[in-house]
């Protein structure tokens, strides 16, 4: 049977209306133990090439390279824990909400009924602090895939069982 | 002819050896390219390599030759395949064996192909296609055309059996395999001929500088670089000459680059028809690879109109099908050339049903137009420095054409670009040489993205990205209220539908 109905757009369920869940507060550990790690590498390659190094040039500018890189590391500190507050997710009955973004905003939806599969991860350091990530698989370009991080281990479990479940049942 | 009973485990024709040994062949030369041209030199130079007299040169390459015999001989004994009511099994490996089985429902195409080796010697390959990654692709290099066909028909059967069973009662009127359209060599060659020359000249050039690094050693030995240095220096004096020998240089390659697009168009396309069945349509094309192959409308993802002002008026339209992880080389040969209107919409019609192309398209904000502008400048702002270099004091002369091209640029973009949402469909259109319009079924989006900077949310302004199994597609700089109901509405029918994407 065809039906024909007209959809009045103000009464569908609306996108911008869903709150938005953030995420756990311990995944920005996650993120600034894994910067300073970085930083830790870069400022330690510094420290001994200054050591070896016989280059005047070199060593006469050294202390502005390492004021830089300071600069850079307190102004991605600042931006990733401002963006930080911006990574939240949403379920609906039908579909899986996340946004994300600071200096460029996301909001992806996707729908229940288009995820292939889901992959539940869990590093060593998400373990210490009792997370886990959530990968949503589909059809489209790889670079679609949704994942949610640092979500705690139990809403890790409780979203994937719901997913799950509501996959199954469409098959 | 004897017919082959698919159901039962089955090898290809004795003759698939020969096509193995020839591919394998060829495989074998490309990949020890360089030794083999290293033997050539070598041998010219010193009648021998590393070595090795005549006799056991000779000797060697037919211990390869056998081996590389051998090898087929085993590995057409060892192919086997075979046809269920369901799935379509394969056996194959020598040591490592291997079994495949692929569900009738899953499989997206299943293309005829003919490459020049199995021209001579009268066999086909039949290729099938899911729509996993590339290597889930399996081929059978030697059948008969006739057997080839069957095979097809056996793997298209069930599937459409079970799924539009209703349909077929309902239209039992159109035509089985009529040839809808045949694109003949005149229309292949104005095809060719207004394609976008660009492309085909930055590969040219790219070709020719690569070949130029390649054997430049090889030159350095004739001398031949200082003579033409020699030549340079003498052309510098003359600023003008310089001009002219760089401006013969571009025209030289212009009309190679146009050559290499026609030939290219005509080689590929040669006796291009498309067929109507029932339920699909079946393209056949080629030259030296010729190619058949059929489309199911339910595995399309999307569709792309592509054509631009000089075509237009010419009335030519390419139509490509779009399908999911279709690697890119056989994404190329779902392209159907030199439609002419009416033809093209036929096609549309007759792969989505229910389309109507719009009367009127919605356009992005006017922002879109800053954007570009921003963009172009900041290229065309870098660009300064090395134009100061190779010109000189006069360098900012070249930013009023800067200007003029991002004028144009801007205005023809903004004007080709827009997007309508009708009851099953969204079609958006874009380009600057070209003028794409791009369609997709509602029910084939896999996600959206409402994606912005931080400007852009300031100004209430943002992009909808579309993905499907095929890529994404963008509604450029639109309101955030619009873009907001346009995902409510998508996500609504999306969610609401029982359609599947596949």
């Amino acid at each position: 049977m065809f039906t024909n109905a007209q959809i009045e757009i103000e009464t569908l369920p609306k996108l911008e209306e869903v709150s938005l869940q953030a995420i756990s507060r311990k995944y920005l550990n996650i993120i600034l133990i894994n910067k300073f790690i970085i930083f830790a590498v870069v400022y330690g390659a510094l420290f001994i090439a200054k050591m070896f190094a016989s280059d005047v040039l070199f060593t006469e500018y050294f202390w502005y390279l390492i004021i830089a890189l300071t600069l850079i590391l307190i102004l991605n500190l600042v931006f990733t824990v401002l963006a930080f507050n911006k990574r939240k997710y949403a379920l609906r009955e039908k579909d899986v909400i996340y946004s994300k973004g600071l200096l460029f905003l996301k909001t992806t939806v996707v729908p229940i009924s288009r995820i292939q599969h889901i992959e539940e991860t869990r590093t060593w350091l998400a373990r210490q602090f009792g997370l886990a990530s959530l990968k949503l698989f589909t059809a489209g370009d790889s670079g679609t895939d949704l994942s949610i991080n640092g979500l705690t281990t139990d809403e890790a479990k409780r979203i994937n069982d719901f997913l799950s479940a509501k996959i199954d049942a469409e098959d | 002819m004897q017919k082959i009973d698919f159901s039962k485990p089955v090898r290809q024709s004795p003759k698939g050896v020969v096509v193995i040994f020839g591919l394998k062949s060829v495989q074998f030369v490309r990949r020890f390219f360089v030794l083999f041209l290293a033997l050539g030199v070598s041998i010219l130079k010193k009648n021998s390599f590393a070595n090795l007299g005549p006799f056991a040169i000779t000797g060697i390459v037919a211990l390869i030759i056998i081996g590389i015999l051998v090898y087929s001989v085993l590995r057409y004994l060892n192919f086997k395949f075979y046809v269920t009511k369901d799935d379509f099994h394969l056996n194959t490996g020598i040591l490592n064996k291997g079994n495949i089985v692929i569900p009738k429902s899953k499989i997206q195409n299943v293309n005829i192909k003919q490459n020049f080796l199995q021209q001579l010697i009268d066999v086909v390959s039949v290729n099938i296609e899911t729509a996993g990654d590339d290597k889930s692709e399996i081929e059978i290099s030697a059948l008969d055309r006739a057997n080839a066909k069957r095979l097809k028909e056996a793997l298209f059967t069930s599937t459409e059996r079970n799924v539009d069973s209703g349909d077929s009662i309902l239209n039992p009127d159109v035509e089985d395999d009529k040839v809808f359209f045949k694109a003949s060599i005149k229309r292949l060659l104005l095809e060719g001929i207004s394609e976008n020359h660009f492309k085909s000249f930055l590969i040219i050039i790219s070709f020719f500088f690569g070949i130029y690094y390649e054997i430049k050693d090889y030159f350095e030995n004739l001398n031949l670089e200082e003579q033409l240095e020699n030549n340079i220096n003498l052309v510098e004096t003359a600023l003008l000459g310089t001009f002219l020998i760089t401006i013969a240089f571009i025209l030289v390659f212009l009309v190679i680059s146009m050559l290499f697009s026609v030939i290219k168009m005509l080689v590929i396309n040669f006796n291009l028809e498309v067929i109507e069945h029932r339920k699909n349509i079946e393209i056949n094309k080629g030259l030296f690879n010729k190619m058949s192959l059929t489309l199911t409308p339910s595995r399309i993802q999307n569709l792309v109109i592509k054509t631009n002002r000089f075509k237009e008026w010419l009335g030519l339209y390419r139509l490509s099908v779009k399908q999911a992880m279709v690697n890119k080389k056989q994404q190329k040969n779902f392209n159907i050339v030199a439609l002419n209107a009416i033809q093209l919409e036929h096609l549309v019609a007759k792969l989505l049903k229910t389309y109507t192309s719009p009367k009127a398209y919605l356009k992005p904000e006017v922002y879109f137009k800053y954007i570009l502008w921003l963009r172009l400048s900041i290229v065309f702002a870098l660009l300064n420095a090395p134009a100061y270099f190779v010109i000189g004091n006069h360098f900012w002369l070249l930013n009023i054409l800067f200007l003029a091209f991002t004028a144009i640029y801007v205005k023809v973009r903004y004007r080709k670009s827009g997007y309508q949402i009708s009851e099953d469909f969204i079609t958006i259109t874009s380009g600057f040489i070209d003028s794409v319009t791009n369609i997709l079924e509602i029910h084939k989006i896999q996600s959206i993205d409402i994606s912005q900077t931080n400007f852009q949310h300031r100004r209430g302004i943002t992009s909808v990205i579309i993905s499907t199994a095929f890529k994404n597609v963008t509604i450029p700089y639109i309101k955030i209220e619009h873009a907001q109901h346009i995902c409510d509405l998508l996500l609504f029918k999306v969610e609401s539908s029982k359609k599947d994407w596949m």
